[in-house]
């Protein structure tokens, strides 16, 4: 097996949503969607960013590409910074990394053509004349499955089906071959037929292109499906991080087994296999105590409410974040 | 999916051939939009109106080109010499020098078309370019453009129009024009600004920016085409009140003396003493002007009705 070339690294990444003090009374909370908050992705692999609604994961994802700038830690792709990138350099930066949006009835311009949608990159990066960004756009229409790719030209979003809204939105990610794709939960709008025909998509995307792949869910079929590597996310931190198949198949952090109980199972729907939710509700975390602690069954008094763990790297190359290990 | 060639003639064809027509998305849209709009009755009146009204500008030429005593500003019946009524040489009668009325009322369709129009059209360009501008950059560039429109919407446009004119004499009519114009953006910056606030962080335009594509791109080629069917509706009422403004500028003996307008043919009635002695001069201009405001605002209440469906399921239940 090849040593992995890391290609992009978060670290200690920290993004705080402030809102904003009401004129009448009401202080405002800051809300903290990532908190020092670390990941490397590696050339060519499927990372799976794991967690519930409200965790982060699509934060992650925003600060990556830009959209929005992150308080504090440090992005970098390639070892060059990409927060705060302006002008060529940017416009380098988004050649080399692309985004897969969560809803396809949302991400394509009702305006636009399905040619004018996916070729739109190339015009932006001034890549071809005419007939070759054509043709290329006919290829990658090919690529993704919307076959023949002529007869989707000119058509318009609302005629297609969400499935092949979204095959439209991942053709538009790939024209440029990007080098690092990030899907953020591209299935969640989608039936379970289709989002396994998009997976296996992003699948031949990688084997073909060699493109690396972030995939953010919430289902751990998914992540396990799918990717190489996952990553649990909660309230903003990275709790456990292994091969896929490890993690869910053995989680060692009381979030992830919590995670893997919540999956609905045919007849045993009383049983759990792990037991270690003590609340549903989600209170809100105080600082210094395990973000886990007030829903954790396992939890050890004294320790893990005193103290906030941190990533400990584990003999089989896991990482976790929990004073049990 | 149903294809009309064969599949292999369809990927062999790259130009033309096995490709679908379709029609480019906002004309599909426009047939919708029309389809909603033709049952709206206050909106077939509009533009029943609103025809009327353009053939009668059109036909504005035919008068004066038939016998130039029908110039509507320079032709005078050499026969008559003092305001007569209706008759079959003038269908309106003439004004106290002996000049077509119909020919002026013909003449003044025109001119409101061209104040009403051009001026809507300036302010709209201003209007969506600022609120465009001052709802995607935010922050400060949104704070200046704003309050800058603020204190342009308090000032009133007949007064500071009113002062202008008086301070530099008898204003053309295209200065008349632009400076309606010039007053009346704010309202169309206000609302474009807040549509293009809920469309700045829609996904589509997210991906457009992921993908490189420059601010202006993002301004002009995302964010205009859906904003533009709300400045289209904006410009309707706009149409309503620079036509008001003109009117009641040269019935105050603002106008233009050289342009023939219903405003100008009330301000003669009133100032050769006919104000009362001559129905048939005062009331075809006073009703015309409330009949293409009329027409602008109803056909503006109509696209109203289309472009916001709660309005269209009120409609529908009553």
């Amino acid at each position: 097996m090849k040593t992995p070339v890391s290609m992009l690294t978060m670290s200690d990444v920290t993004k705080v949503y402030r809102v904003k003090d009401s004129l009448l009374g009401g202080a405002g909370r800051d809300v903290v969607a990532l908190d020092r908050f670390s990941m490397t992705i590696n050339a060519g692999e499927i990372y799976g960013l794991v967690g519930e609604s409200g965790s982060g994961k699509t934060t992650v994802s925003r600060l990556i590409v830009g959209l929005e700038p992150a308080d504090g830690g440090d992005i970098r792709f390639d070892g060059t910074k990409v927060m705060g990138l302006k002008g060529r350099r940017r416009k380098n930066f988004t050649k080399q990394v692309q985004v897969i949006f969560q809803d396809p009835y949302q991400s394509l311009n009702t305006h636009f053509s399905i040619f004018e949608t996916v070729c739109e990159p190339l015009v932006i990066h001034g890549i071809g004349d005419r007939q070759f960004r054509r043709a290329r756009v006919c290829e990658i229409l090919d690529t993704t499955g919307l076959t023949p790719p002529e007869t989707y030209l000119n058509r318009y979003p609302h005629q297609l089906s969400g499935g092949q809204r979204q095959r439209v939105a991942i053709a538009r990610a790939m024209v440029l071959e990007p080098r690092f794709l990030i899907a953020d939960e591209p299935t969640s709008m989608l039936d379970a037929l289709i989002s396994f025909q998009i997976f296996r998509l992003l699948n031949h995307l990688r084997e073909s292109f060699g493109v690396a792949i972030l995939f953010i869910t919430h289902s751990l079929a998914a992540a396990r499906n799918l990717c190489d590597r996952v990553g649990v996310l909660y309230r903003g931190q990275l709790v456990e991080q292994g091969t896929a198949e490890e993690t869910i198949m053995n989680p060692l952090h009381p979030y992830t087994k919590a995670l893997l109980d919540a999956h609905p199972r045919f007849g045993s729907s009383r049983q759990k296999a792990y037991g270690v939710l003590r609340e549903t509700e989600r209170p809100i975390p105080d600082v210094d105590h395990c973000p886990f602690y007030p829903r954790c069954n396992p939890a050890m008094d004294n320790i893990c409410n005193e103290s906030t763990p941190t990533l400990k790297y584990l003999d089989s190359g896991r990482k976790v974040s929990c004073f049990l290990f | 999916m149903t294809q009309p060639f064969s599949t292999t003639q369809a990927t062999k064809d790259a130009f033309g051939g096995g490709t679908e027509r379709h029609v480019p998305y906002w004309i599909e849209r426009f047939l919708d939009g029309w389809a909603i709009y033709r049952k709206n009755v206050i909106g077939r009146i509009g533009v029943v109106l609103l025809c009327l009204f353009a053939l009668m500008a059109a036909v504005s030429y035919i008068p004066q080109w038939v016998n130039p005593i029908y110039n509507p500003m320079t032709g005078v019946d050499p026969q008559i010499s003092y305001s007569t009524g209706p008759s079959f040489r003038h269908w309106l009668g003439t004004d106290n020098i002996g000049r077509d009325l119909f020919s002026q009322l013909l003449a003044g369709a025109r001119v409101a078309f061209i104040v009403g129009i051009t001026s809507a059209l300036i302010s709209i360009l201003f209007g969506t370019t600022i609120g465009m501008v001052a709802g995607y950059y935010g922050k400060r560039t949104d704070l200046i453009l704003m309050r800058f429109a603020d204190m342009v919407m308090v000032m009133p446009t007949l007064l500071v129009v009113l002062i202008l004119s008086a301070l530099f004499g008898q204003l053309n009519i295209w200065v008349i024009v632009v400076m309606i114009a010039l007053f009346r953006w704010p309202g169309v910056a206000r609302v474009i600004r807040s549509q293009t606030m809920s469309l700045r962080h829609r996904p589509f335009v997210e991906a457009a920016i992921v993908a490189g594509a420059s601010r202006f791109r993002i301004l002009f080629r995302h964010i205009l085409p859906n904003v533009m069917p709300l400045a289209l509706l904006y410009m309707t009422f706009r149409v309503t009140s620079a036509i008001i403004i003109e009117a009641a500028l040269a019935f105050l003996g603002f106008g233009d003396p050289g342009t023939v307008s219903w405003g100008m043919m009330l301000q003669w009635v009133w100032k050769t003493g006919h104000m009362f002695q001559a129905p048939y001069w005062l009331l075809p201009p006073g009703i015309c002007i409330s009949l293409i405001t009329m027409a602008f605002y109803m056909t503006g209440r109509a696209m109203d009705d289309v472009l916001d469906p709660r309005l269209r399921e009120e409609e529908i239940k009553r």
